[in-house]
């Protein structure tokens, strides 16, 4: 193995790059569990239609009508998600809520082919964020710069919409006590809608940022689901903080790995996800645990 | 008594009838085939055109052989060698299937293979590469359409160490196929005076390559030898060209099919590879592409590729060796297509499927693919005969009686 220092700084942060994209997915899947308290096994396939929807508009329409057309698109497919299959299971064992979306996930993938075909799509990323730029000895994407900054604009925007208004100050009660909400007076179903509606958003902007990176094939909402997954639950769930601070640790962990345990990259999130758990059931800043958040414990 | 007769003689006349319905269904007994062959999973692509090529094959033999009409049968092999072996194992067992064909992936076909070895049934490996298949894992109730790995990069070696560069570096798909063909690309390093720089493991489905790319981009490498294959590929050969690795190196890919090329964008391609087929090579070919089209408008890609043309090669294989059988018995099939020549094949040479292994030998070709938006997005810069680089038997001594 020839290590050099400069390749470790790259992959170092070509984890941090990573970690920021994986922690954009992995942020409303966080936010939908710890508020709605739903498994929400369809957030990858939301992922999914936001790069479809991104691959379709741009090839007619353009990069920029893209880029904000095709998160809303997706949003409005998490509302109807939410009001046709989602609102039956609220209050339920979170069993159903993880069936009932895992299932119309598979069958939504079915549909992509239907649409779009077996094949594998790429879109181009635009003009402007083509090519490399040079980090000492190290080339590497300027795209993924570029989208390294956009993806923590993102996240400190959650952050401070969670931690600074009221709209996040309800958001955070409901983790804790949904029916002392209502109590309260706020519309606890229009909120768990609204969540619901802002993850889905979430999903879709993560799915057109990633479009240039991957390439665009019906599976890779089932791809991106496990990480985004195993993200919320080491950071916490509906922890903002959590998530970033998740997202990096995978993301820099898995990066590092490959130079030193390439054929095990893909368990060690699961790995990671143990150790914490077994420590800090709660994730690193969760406040609730899992099933304790769904039942209501 | 009359009653009697009467009954005896309407008996008869029923049984006479049941008879004739009887002997007609056996008459028009379908022959079924089933094709195994990836509708998900990191293959799903592939195997929707090997599907395409196989149903052309049916319809260039009228629909039946022996007189009796062809019923291909599909299962979803899911890229999953447990999946795939279950499913023909179902297809033997409940549908009395006995021809099968399908796989793209080496693993997969491995596992089907060794299911019909063990039913007695024939599987044809339509788009399987590694040479185990035709190697160590041979088997005598398996055939295998594709050149292996041996053949695909014993024909470019030379030519990559002579043009390309000396330096390689190999990314390797971490299983079966993907093994083979660093395993046969280090094998002519000494022949060819190139010399090993460094090696990744990229597991089955990996989305993101940015890791492996650094350490690659960063290795001083002349030539990347990629076996990587699937969405995978596509991945990888898109992200090589986000990290400008095309700029610092040449990409020599031991085999490239041209789905994962047409995939990408125009400006996103520049690697060089060994191709089955290309569908410009022949006026046949060009010919076999708008039957593909006119068959399938939605087909992923709209002219001649490795898969499709793999898949109706192996069907009309196959169905060749039913008609000069004269029988649909398993073992006159294998006997009557061990040494078959095909010359109807499209190609430059003629379809010839040795007897000692089961491996059809016929062309390949060399290209690097272009800029160009359509569907001529692959320059070729040579072809060469498979048999040049065929293993012999002093090589691959393959005992199939065992």
């Amino acid at each position: 193995m020839d290590m050099n220092v400069s390749l470790v700084l790259a992959l170092f942060f070509n984890g941090i790059v990573l970690g920021l994209i994986y922690a954009v997915v992995a942020v409303g899947f966080s936010l939908v569990l710890g508020v709605a308290q739903v498994i929400n096994f369809s957030h990858g396939l939301l992922f999914a239609f936001g790069a479809y929807f991104f691959w379709s508009i741009s090839n007619t329409a353009g990069f920029w009508i893209a880029l904000f057309l095709s998160p809303i698109l997706v949003a409005i497919m998490g509302l109807l998600i939410e009001l046709l299959l989602v609102r039956r299971v609220y209050g339920q064992d979170p069993l159903f809520g993880l069936l009932i979306t895992f299932g119309f996930a598979l069958a939504m993938e079915e549909v992509i082919r239907m649409i779009w075909g077996k094949v594998a799509r790429s879109v181009s990323t635009p003009a402007f964020a083509q090519g490399q730029l040079f980090i000492g000895d190290i080339i590497y994407s300027k795209y993924r710069i570029i989208l390294a900054i956009v993806s923590l604009f993102i996240l400190l925007l959650v952050w401070w919409v969670i931690t600074r208004t009221s709209f996040g100050a309800i958001i955070k009660a409901g983790m804790f006590d949904s029916e002392m909400i209502s109590a309260l007076g706020h519309n606890l179903p229009l909120l768990r809608t609204g969540i619901f509606v802002i993850g889905a958003f979430l999903a879709g902007l993560a799915g057109v940022i990633a479009a240039p990176l991957w390439s665009i094939k019906s599976g890779m909402g089932t791809d991106i689901l496990m990480p985004a997954f195993i993200i919320a639950l080491i950071g916490g769930l509906g922890s903002i903080k959590g998530t970033i601070v998740a997202g990096l640790l995978v993301g820099t962990v898995t990066s590092l790995a490959v130079l030193f345990i390439p054929r095990f990259t893909d368990i060690l999130p699961y790995l990671m996800l143990i150790v914490v758990l077994f420590y800090k059931p709660k994730g690193l800043f969760g406040e609730v645990t899992v099933l304790g958040e769904v039942r209501g414990e | 008594m009359f009653k009697f007769k009467l009954t005896v003689i309407v008996s008869l006349v029923l049984i006479l009838i049941a008879g004739c319905f009887y002997a007609t269904s056996l008459a028009v007994e379908p022959i079924k085939i089933g094709l195994v062959s990836p509708k998900s999973g990191n293959y799903a692509d592939h195997g929707g055109m090997e599907r395409v090529g196989m149903y052309l094959a049916v319809e260039d033999f009228g629909g039946e052989v022996l007189g009796r009409p062809i019923e291909l049968i599909e299962a979803d092999s899911e890229t999953n060698p447990d999946i795939a072996s279950r499913r023909a194992k179902a297809l033997i067992e409940t549908e009395n299937v006995m021809f099968l064909m399908g796989g793209v992936s080496s693993s997969v076909g491995i596992a089907v293979g060794a299911v019909c070895e063990a039913a007695g049934a024939l599987f044809i490996a339509s788009n399987e590469n590694s040479d185990t298949i035709t190697g160590s894992d041979a088997m005598k109730h398996m055939f295998r359409v594709p050149p292996n790995m041996a053949i695909l990069v014993r024909g470019a070696a030379q030519y990559v160490a002579d043009n390309l560069g000396k330096k390689w570096y190999f990314i390797t798909h971490d299983y079966s196929w993907g093994q083979s063909g660093t395993r046969w690309a280090r094998n002519m390093l000494d022949v060819v005076g190139a010399k090993e720089i460094g090696e990744v493991l990229i597991p089955m489905n990996t989305r993101d390559f940015s890791s492996y790319l650094l350490q690659v981009a960063n290795s001083g490498a002349e030539v990347a030898c990629v076996t990587v294959g699937g969405f995978d590929g596509i991945a990888l050969y898109k992200q090589m060209s986000e990290f400008g690795i095309f700029d610092k190196m040449k990409v020599w890919w031991t085999l490239a099919d041209y789905p994962d090329s047409y995939a990408l964008q125009p400006e996103q391609r520049g690697r060089y590879g060994m191709m089955e087929i290309y569908w410009t090579a022949t006026p046949e070919l060009i010919e076999f592409s708008k039957r593909i089209n006119e068959k399938n408008p939605n087909a992923p890609v709209h002219v001649t590729e490795t898969n499709s043309y793999s898949g109706w090669l192996g069907m009309t294989a196959l169905l060749k060796g039913i008609e000069a059988a004269g029988t649909t018995d398993v073992d006159a099939v294998i006997k009557a297509m061990e040494g078959m020549i095909i010359c109807d094949n499209m190609q430059p040479n003629p379809t010839y499927i040795r007897p000692w292994d089961h491996q059809f030998i016929d062309s390949m070709f060399f290209g690097v693919d272009n800029q160009e938006s359509g569907d001529d997005i692959t320059e070729v810069l040579f072809s060469m005969p498979c048999k040049d680089f065929a293993r012999t038997f002093s090589e691959n001594p393959v005992d199939l009686t065992k």
